[in-house]
């Protein structure tokens, strides 16, 4: 049977530029989307334990590129919040949503997302970093502001677009209610 | 009673409109019957289908058939997958309409015509529910947990290929409507196989075997992938699919399993060096004909007994991978991915393997699909190709 798109399309990794080559203000973004470097990271073991998952299930759902280690060196470790998002996907599971459905549903989202992420991204750059170039007068200033742009700007888009689908979610349910009893 | 048969002018169209209860449809045969005149269980074991043989041979002498009918009397049979389990049944109808495209016969097997009506019943009046989900035999990540166990067994030499299937158990709040099933079923896979008998309707697209007289065919599938609605893309996926080593050796064993059986019992067997692609409405197949002439008697039942499980919906070596169905697949098969077919009393008939398919009994229903395992199968991929299968055949019971 021919594969969805490979997990390599739906990867999030990407050329990374290494710190020292970027401005200071994009040396700062970027020292912002790093981890917390004191947060500790776990194993494929010990995920599968944190998380409920069977191997076979966290191998399939890494080849699908839901799940990217956050490095591969010197063994595959993943983020503990990578646990979490694990297990509500395992509590759709077991409250019987079929894990064929689920996965048809993930790379669907996954798809319809992925250019919207990209224009998001775009966005940002343009109206936000761009602005902060060009109107403040040193590059401390720069960075304190582009920082406090992106700390406070990415929890609340994940805000905006988990309170938007919930929403999507209330209204179609309740319209195939009205229709369907 | 005398078996009477009659010509009659009546199309397949207006006969499926009187509501038959087993259904054959097929590119060469048409048969519909109404009633059940007789029940026969072949019971379980290696020699379940000569005993559908035999059974059917007593039934017809015993009711004084004439020696040489023109066509008929026939027997519906549907086999379990598995020998060692019951429920195989062979249906022979009150009355049967028989058409090969170029003439009609009604073939009256009983002493009275109470399950024939002469005039159309018409569609069902009831606005039928929609199907919905009550469960699987084994949940989707347990199924999935099965496949890797086996794919894992493969790649660690104990076996070539295995086929994995999978259900979905649905309900309704009406009972589900046949005929309607089947009409769906042949208007959208109008090159499969159209069935009905006792309750397990489908269209599967794998003809077993086809005897007429001393002419045998048969068509090996595995290896698949999906159908898009873009002409370029769908070109392109069959192209890969032409070109998927994986594929084509998923595809080698299941042609291989029958070719050895068909080259012992022919001369002159007949097949293309190279797979060609069948595309149905859902799904595209690797596909490898077969043509051939039977060399000694063997009617469709022993054939149909020596080339079934093929590799298709089994695997290689067969019985290593029926046992491996045995302990990982968690649900009892049924008929599914069993022999269903007609046979005649000649020894002719057509078998295909009852693929796509649902066993119905009033407002409960059970799906079927599955996927064959090879090196290189990946889990996931599997449950992909076994969840546009179910839906194809979801698609038929809305």
């Amino acid at each position: 049977m021919s594969s969805p798109p490979p997990a390599e399309s739906r990867s999030t990794e990407s050329a990374t530029p290494r710190l020292g080559d970027l401005d200071p203000w994009d040396e700062a973004l970027l020292a912002a989307l790093e981890r917390n470097p004191g947060e500790r990271l776990l194993t494929l073991p010990e995920l599968a334990e944190a998380s409920n998952f069977s191997t076979t299930l966290l191998e399939v759902v890494i080849r699908e590129g839901f799940l990217t280690p956050i490095t591969e060196e010197p063994e595959p470790l993943f983020e503990l919040s990578d646990a979490d998002s694990l297990k509500a996907g395992l509590a759709l599971v077991e409250a019987g949503l079929p894990l064929g459905e689920l996965l048809d549903l993930a790379r669907r989202t996954d798809t319809a997302m992925r250019p919207i992420a990209e224009q998001a991204i775009e966005v940002f750059a343009r109206y936000v970093r761009d602005s902060v170039e060009a109107n403040t007068t040193s590059d401390e200033e720069a960075v304190r502001k582009l920082v406090s742009a992106f700390t406070t700007m990415l929890p609340a888009t994940g805000r905006l677009v988990d309170r938007h689908f919930r929403r999507l979610l209330i209204d179609g349910a309740r319209r195939r209610l009205a229709g369907d009893t | 009673m005398t078996i009477r048969i009659e010509s009659t002018d009546l199309t397949i169209e207006a006969v499926l409109e009187r509501r038959p209860h087993t259904v054959w449809i097929s590119p060469e045969m048409t048969l519909a019957g109404f009633g059940a005149r007789l029940r026969l269980d072949p019971g379980v074991g290696p020699g379940r289908f000569e005993r559908a043989r035999l059974m059917f041979a007593e039934w017809v002498a015993s009711e004084g058939a004439h020696p040489a009918p023109d066509i008929g009397p026939f027997g519906f049979a549907s086999f379990t997958f598995d020998e060692q389990v019951a429920g195989s049944i062979i249906v022979i109808p009150e009355v049967v309409v028989a058409s090969d495209r170029k003439s009609s016969w009604l073939i009256r097997h009983g002493a009275e015509d109470n399950e024939w009506s002469d005039s159309p019943l018409g569609t069902t009046a009831v606005k039928p529910d929609r199907p919905r989900f009550a469960g699987s035999s084994l949940p989707d990540h347990l199924w999935l947990e099965a496949v890797a166990a086996a794919i894992k067994r493969i790649e660690e030499g104990q076996l070539q290929k295995v086929v994995l299937a999978r259900d979905h158990a649905l309900w309704s709040k009406e009972p589900f409507v046949l005929d309607r099933v089947l009409d769906k079923l042949h208007q959208r896979f109008p090159d499969c196989m159209v069935y009905l008998v006792d309750g397990l309707v489908g269209a599967s697209p794998e003809l077993l075997i086809r005897r007429r007289g001393e002419s045998v065919t048969s068509l090996a599938l595995a290896g698949s992938a999906r159908r898009d609605p873009d002409p370029v893309v769908d070109d392109q996926l069959g192209s890969e699919l032409l070109a998927s080593s994986k594929d084509l050796h998923e595809h080698a064993l299941a042609s291989e399993s029958v070719e050895r059986v068909l080259e012992r019992v022919c001369q002159s067997l007949q097949r293309p060096n190279r797979p060609g692609l069948l595309k149905l409405a859902n799904v595209q197949h690797l596909a490898t004909p077969f043509a051939g002439n039977l060399t000694e008697s063997h009617d469709v039942l022993d054939l149909v007994g020596m080339l079934h499980p093929t590799a298709a919906v089994g695997g290689t070596p067969t019985l290593d991978a029926i046992e491996m169905i045995r302990a990982l697949e968690g649900m009892e098969r049924g008929r599914y991915a069993g022999p269903v077919g007609i046979f005649d009393l000649a020894g002719d008939g057509e078998f295909a393997i009852a693929l796509r398919c649902a066993e119905i009994s009033g407002a409960r229903a059970r799906l079927f699909a599955g996927a064959g395992l090879v090196q290189g199968s990946v889990p996931e991929d599997e449950l992909e190709e076994t969840r546009i299968k179910l839906q194809a055949m979801l698609s038929a019971l809305e």
